[in-house]
């Protein structure tokens, strides 16, 4: 049999197979966001290169490659429109991987191939933290090492499962210095920003708002923040979380104040007076890609980089492009704004020219019945729960002019939203300072570890209403039309309709009453708590707090210290155990004389080899040094009967002769050395 | 020590029939007195046949020679029981198996189903014919010669049968004295039992493996041994390492050899000097050192070199 002298430099089969089975793997959780024809490019270059492993085709040239690639930039272009931002520059390294295998000659090429998957395991965390997938990409990683580990077995391997048994604990090992590295290791700010988030759609509550645009939020069983009460969790009707503030009404549509429309003394939000005692609280909150921050009824931040605007709400700087931990304190009994500044009255009872007159009329009619402005606003809410308004997930679009005439005259089926702006243009229609609210209401309560948990369908506005003395007083229209969204929440409120996510027939959130259903998802969602708080919001600043908490004061020597010993603590005792495992039982004296012998041979010009015997050696140096050889034979005979004699294993005997040979050791032959 | 003299008489006594192989001599000895058949393998003409004479001439036993063909059957070598008229019963005619040493010359030159009808004979001393188990006469050797395999018209022995070989051993070309002795002495036209003297009586041949049965093995040589065989089996050369009755075989080896060079212990040197005659035919070699049989002596070899005893 001639062999190939190229053949040892080939790909093993078996790594062949742990790479394309890691190439799959490692693009199934991609699959969601990319075009499904990458599917097939997976597929048709795995065969082609099972097809070249076969014999049965070959390689492609340079031509066919260079077309491959220009195809594949082609096609993303086609799908995505262009080939800059993330999913498409995603989806570009992807089929970049799947062509690399088209390439895959030599083991070099697999290096490449296999680092890029290690890079690609990487990739998925720009778009989920989530702890499955975390654990997913566990699971890949230990695939690639896999294909890494088959590219150094002989070629004979068979497939077989068990061979990711070898990477597995190779990988559980690193696992102490992964947590060093966790916890200690600098988190270095973005040393150039790229506009990686610009797939990522703004969710959440905006900061404008059209009647319907609540309705279609409560359509998602997304979860948008989570917290945590210190003390006990207040009863939901007392759950409203504030995120923006409207008082802008424009072409029948509410937005926010921008910035550059305040003037300069109402930019800080007026001193109040904190009353009562404050609930304390932390929120976990995902990313939405906006601004603003959800709190309880007046915040104040206990965290740097978060402000508080004039509207009371709280607001980061920089948009929430990652999961956000914050903690708060509420006073929810403070009265908001006790004295309004003759600016923001204007501003807060500004409606658009001669629009809606019928509701105009209405709410001058109510307003003159009316005493004072608090009994106007109850003349309203009465307003409402006397005629047959009904509250519906489902409501009838309204026109663009005079929508509030048609909604309060007319089809009287609304969401919340609709109620707010009703309301609150009626209060404005009558001299009465009022402003829709916007945020969450509620959430369900986590009996698992205490947590509120808010989904996006807890969405919810209602109105501010501002009174002489009590500041601005939180009025809740929904509430007079349906009590149940505020009690029990939108499920029970809509429960007649079936209306209650009615598009995702599989979220976990529609089988409540099923108990273990719901017991496994409030479970998951503890866990997704905790992983959310202590690993994916472990930031920067938490770990300052721990150095903080561990070292007092943290300064550079102090922090590189720590890194350097946390290293040493976890890296020697890893490594004392495999050198427990590798190192040979202590040698026993004899072995150790018979080595010096063997030293003071080499130092003769007389080299033991490796698994030269004993006999051999002693035989070897009596030949090559006849002056020595009584010497050396004699010690050779006494070494071997004390290594491999099987008489005198009786205590003093044993040493009597070990000591016999020591003795015999240091008597070297002085003429030995003239060889 | 008288026996052990009686061995080297032994050994000098085959050296004048095989000249200049004083250590496959010695090694051929040392398996028959650890109980071993043996197996010697090379070339046609390298002196296979006469020193498997030679060895049965020398230890004074019984012994039959069969010329495996590819025609032999089974009941050419275990016997069969024929018709006599006068009894009118079956009477068995016991083939040449039942004897104490059996040459089979040429083993691999006849089909799988003869080569395995010695297969029982070798494992337990006995032969199983028409039914009936028969005992076969004490010590019972087998001494094969095989050509190398890629040789054409050989039936290779399978893995099972190479395993109840306690030793495989290559001979190779004499050295230039020991040729042209051989050459200046080949007027001589006697066949070498009949010139050699019988060196050790059965009774001897018992007592020798009693002895070697007593050489002490101490716990650092097992470890060495452990390590030998451990790297025939970690090794990517090696697709099969070796078996532990192929450690077993090789501390009895060791035990036999150190016996005769008149030690009461085993040292490093006798596990080195019987590890390529008794591992070599158990290993199989991986597809990428799939070569001829020397390899494999090489590689052990390297193994040898390699650990430390």
């Amino acid at each position: 049999m001639k062999r190939d002298p190229a053949a040892g430099t080939l790909i093993p089969r078996n790594a062949l197979v742990w790479i394309i089975i890691s190439q799959f793997a490692l693009l199934a959780p991609h699959l969601l966001r990319l075009p499904l024809w990458l599917v097939l490019v997976y597929l048709g270059t795995a065969v082609w290169r099972l097809l070249v492993f076969q014999g049965r085709a070959s390689f492609p040239g340079r031509l066919v490659r260079a077309s491959l690639a220009l195809g594949g930039c082609v096609a993303v272009f086609l799908s995505y429109g262009n080939l800059l931002g993330l999913e498409p520059t995603v989806a570009l390294l992807l089929i970049a991987f799947a062509f690399k295998l088209l390439e895959l000659v030599k083991p070099k090429d697999a290096y490449v191939l296999l680092f890029l998957g290690y890079f690609i395991c990487v990739i998925g965390f720009l778009f989920s933290q989530d702890i499955l997938f975390v654990l997913y990409s566990l699971f890949t990683l230990v695939l690639v090492t896999t294909g890494l580990v088959a590219l150094h077995r002989p070629r004979e391997d068979r497939f077989r499962l068990g061979s990711l048994r070898l990477p597995a604990l190779m990988l559980a090992q690193a696992f102490p210095l992964m947590l060093v590295l966790f916890f200690l290791f600098p988190r270095i700010g973005p040393l150039w920003t790229v506009p990686v988030k610009s797939h990522a759609a703004k969710t959440g509550v905006s900061d404008f708002m059209r009647p319907g645009d609540i309705s279609e939020l409560s359509q998602s069983d997304d979860v948008a923040f989570r917290v945590q009460f210190d003390g006990d969790i207040p009863p939901k009707s007392e759950l409203y979380w504030r995120g923006l503030v409207f008082s802008v009404l424009e072409e029948g549509a509410w937005r926010s104040l921008r910035y550059n429309e305040l003037p300069g003394l109402e930019l800080r939000p007026p001193p109040v007076e904190p009353e009562g005692e404050p609930l304390e609280y932390t929120v976990l909150m995902l990313p939405t890609q906006q601004n603003w921050l959800y709190s309880l009824r007046y915040a104040q931040p206990a965290q740097r980089g978060i402000l508080s605007t004039a509207d009371y709400r709280l607001y980061s700087p920089v948009e929430i492009e990652e999961q956000l931990q914050y903690r708060v304190r509420s006073w929810p009994l403070t009265a908001l704004d006790p004295e309004l500044s003759d600016w923001r009255r204007e501003t807060e009872l500004t409606l658009p020219e001669q629009d809606n007159p019928a509701t105009r009329e209405l709410a001058q009619r109510l307003r003159s019945e009316a005493a004072d402005a608090s009994a106007y606003v109850d003349s309203v809410l009465q307003h409402f729960r006397d005629q047959p308004f009904v509250y519906t997930l489902q409501p009838p679009l309204l026109t663009a002019e005079n929508s509030m005439d048609q909604f309060l005259l007319q089809t009287r089926r609304g969401f919340c939203e609709h109620y707010a702006y009703a309301f609150v243009v009626m209060m404005r229609a009558a001299g009465v300072p009022a402003r829709v609210v916007a945020g969450y209401q509620g959430g369900e309560i986590n009996p698992v570890n205490r947590t509120v948990i808010v989904h996006q369908f807890d969405a919810h506005a209602w109105a501010e209403v501002w009174l002489e003395g009590r500041g601005w007083v939180r009025i809740d229209p929904t509430a007079a039309v349906s009590p149940d969204r505020i009690e029990l929440g939108l499920e029970e409120a809509v429960a007649a309709e079936g209306s209650f996510l009615a598009n995702s027939p599989l979220s976990p959130l529609r089988y409540r009453g099923v108990n273990w259903v719901n017991m496994l998802r409030l479970r998951y969602d503890a866990l997704t708590y905790r992983w959310q708080s202590w690993v994916t919001g472990f930031d920067g600043e938490e770990q300052y707090r721990l150095l903080q908490d561990l070292f007092g004061s943290i300064r550079a020597p102090v922090f590189a210290g720590a890194i350097l010993l946390s290293g040493l603590v976890v890296l020697i005792p890893v490594g004392w155990l495999l050198l427990q495992h590798r190192r040979p039982r202590p040698l026993p004296p004899e072995q150790r004389l018979f080595l010096e012998f063997c030293e003071q041979m080499r130092r003769q010009g007389i080299t033991r080899t490796t698994g030269e015997a004993p006999g051999s050696f002693g035989r070897r140096v009596a030949r090559e040094a006849p002056k020595l050889a009584g010497w050396a034979m004699e010690l050779t005979e006494a070494f071997e009967q004390l290594a491999y004699g099987g008489k005198s294993r009786d205590a003093a005997a044993y040493r009597q002769q070990l000591a016999g040979l020591r003795q015999r050791l240091r008597r070297v032959p002085q003429s030995g050395s003239e060889r | 020590m008288d026996t052990v003299g009686a061995i080297d008489d032994a050994v000098a006594e085959v050296g004048k029939a095989l000249l200049g192989k004083e250590a496959q001599i010695r090694l051929a000895l040392c398996c028959l007195l650890a109980r071993g058949h043996l197996l010697i393998e090379d070339l046609p003409g390298m002196g296979k046949t006469t020193l498997s004479h030679a060895l049965a001439a020398v230890l004074g036993l019984a012994y039959r020679r069969v010329q495996f063909t590819s025609d032999l059957l089974p009941a050419d070598i275990l016997g069969v029981s024929v018709y006599d008229r006068n009894d009118a019963s079956f009477t068995f005619h016991p083939g040449p198996i039942f004897t104490q040493v059996l040459l089979a010359d040429e083993i691999n030159r006849t089909t799988p189903r003869t080569q395995s009808a010695l297969l029982e004979a070798m494992a337990e001393g006995q032969v199983t014919v028409e039914g009936e188990t028969r005992r076969l006469p004490q010590p019972f050797f087998v001494i094969a010669t095989q050509n190398p395999i890629h040789q054409s018209g050989t039936y290779p022995l399978p893995e099972s049968q190479l395993d109840r070989f306690l030793m495989r051993l290559q001979l190779g070309y004499p050295d230039a004295q020991a040729e042209r002795q051989m050459l200046l002495s080949s007027g001589a036209q006697q066949t070498p039992e009949a010139v050699l003297r019988r060196c050790l009586s059965p009774g001897e041949l018992e007592s020798c493996r009693a002895a070697a049965a007593e050489v002490h093995v101490a716990d650092s040589l097992l470890d060495y041994l452990q390590r030998l065989v451990g790297f025939s089996r970690e090794r990517p050369e090696f697709a099969v390492g070796l078996s532990p009755r192929g450690a077993l075989a090789l501390l009895n080896c060791a035990r036999t050899w150190a016996f005769m060079n008149r030690r009461q212990h085993v040292v490093p040197e006798d596990l080195q000097a019987v590890l390529p005659a008794v591992a070599a035919h158990r290993l199989v070699p991986s597809g990428d050192y799939a070569g001829d049989g020397h390899a494999l002596v090489d590689l052990l070899q390297r193994s040898v070199d390699v650990i430390r005893p």
